[in-house]
């Protein structure tokens, strides 16, 4: 019990794991389920390693599992996101439509800059920038399944068809504009 | 309930073997040698390293001897140009991926990577080396991690979640990327769940894993420790 008393959550948020874990335990991909409930409820979207300590204890993963887990999905963020996500496609089909244009034009309008990342040709796997306001997050992953709508780009969750830069524009001019 | 029993041919010849088998351990059972880099006897196969494949009669594509069971009447190849050449490929990928520099390792002759390179004839690779700036671990009392010699075969994984009970290790991130972890990332000396009982460094079958204090080719493994354990607690080898 020690080790439970050891996690420093707020209890209700241990109250609410503690429900999820109870009502999906024992089913198959349970621990992924549990996972996406928990970084669904974090008002920065995300994963706080406190967390996986306790949904590991409570779920009776080993704790190399959990993070294991935790870090193969690109759905599970590790890191504080913003309230905003642009997640921009790197895949084969959007690079070949121009895919990296529209990220670094999103870099671009957000302030964000264009060093790191870029140079050493890994954006394609897990690229993770938030401004400092925590207003927007721009990530990329490696195929939405979408090639046919290539080049695509997703806002809040948003499915964005063959993206021009200035559909980005746009997208962030809105956001910025509804607050 | 007795097995029921199956008969396959490997390399021609006629094995009578047992239902759930792999075919890699009806090969063994019957004396049949083939090349495995990440299976270890008693833990679970993964089909990490893709050097045991071999041919099935009838299907173009190749399985990997380890973790494909075996199907009444199957015909099975465990030599041929096309093996070796693709076992190659197997190999020089894992040697470009990190930074084996044998000279100067730790596991210098006593490497199982090595040792499949030499029986493949491998002393030049095809592919450009990948020179990738890894860390080295060197938190733990009386082992090191060295990221460099890490072939992601995951046997230490195994060895610690299925034979000490521990699971210190997995493997964290994906494809170029992917590390084995202690814990949530921690570092090695910091993972309360280590027991320091050294399977993993046993298990590990490059200088990935080995204990401190040995200087180059000094870290001679002793795999036997490892493989007794699993006879002796019964484990279905
Ligand atoms: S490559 Fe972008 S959706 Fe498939
Ligand atoms: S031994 Fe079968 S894939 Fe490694």
């Amino acid at each position: 019990m020690s080790t439970l008393l050891q996690v420093p959550l707020p209890t209700e948020e241990k109250t609410y794991i503690d429900k999820v874990v109870a009502e999906r335990l024992g089913r198959p991909g349970a621990l992924l389920g549990i996972l996406e409930a928990a970084q669904e409820r974090n008002r920065h979207k995300y994963l706080p390693l406190e967390m996986l300590r306790y949904i590991a204890i409570k779920t009776e993963t080993p704790l190399s599992r959990i993070y294991s887990v935790a870090t193969f999905y690109s759905l599970f963020n590790l890191q504080a996101q913003g309230e905003n996500t642009i997640c921009i496609c790197r895949g084969t089909a959007c690079h070949t439509r121009g895919s990296r244009n529209l990220l670094q034009g999103a870099r671009l309008d957000l302030g964000l800059g264009l060093e790191d990342g870029e140079a050493d040709g890994n954006e394609a796997d897990k690229l993770l920038l938030t401004t400092p306001d925590q207003k927007f997050t721009v990530r990329t992953v490696a195929c939405f399944g979408q090639c046919a709508m290539a080049p695509v780009v997703e806002v809040n969750h948003r499915i964005c068809g063959h993206a021009t830069e200035r559909t980005v524009q746009r997208e962030i001019a809105t956001i910025r504009a509804g607050e | 309930m007795a097995q029921k029993k199956l008969s396959i041919r490997i390399d021609g010849q006629l094995i009578s073997a047992e239902e759930g088998q792999t075919i890699l351990q009806a090969a063994k059972a019957n004396g049949k040698y083939i090349p495995t880099l990440c299976a270890l006897d008693g833990l679970t196969p993964v089909g990490a390293c893709r050097v045991c494949l071999v041919e099935v009669s009838g299907v173009d594509r190749l399985f990997p001897a380890c973790t494909t069971p075996i199907q009444d009447g199957m015909s099975v190849t465990t030599n041929s140009p096309r093996l070796t050449r693709y076992r190659r490929i197997s190999v020089e990928l894992l040697l470009i991926e990190r930074n084996h520099v044998c000279a100067v390792c730790v596991s210098n002759g006593h490497c199982e990577l090595q040792s499949m390179a030499t029986a493949f004839g491998i002393n030049t690779v095809e592919f450009a080396y990948n020179y990738p700036k890894l860390s080295l671990d060197t938190s733990h009392p009386r082992f090191v991690l060295d990221h460099n010699r890490c072939i992601l075969c995951t046997r230490c994984v195994r060895v610690c979640a299925e034979l000490e009970g521990a699971h210190v290790w997995d493997l964290t991130s994906r494809g170029i990327h992917a590390r084995i972890v202690s814990e949530m990332n921690e570092k090695w000396g910091q993972a309360t769940s280590c027991t320091s009982c050294g399977k993993c460094v046993q298990a590990c079958p490059t200088g990935a894993l080995a204990e401190k204090g040995w200087a180059v080719e000094e870290m001679v493994k002793n795999l036997g420790t490892v493989t007794t354990l699993v006879h002796r607690r019964g484990v279905e080898v």
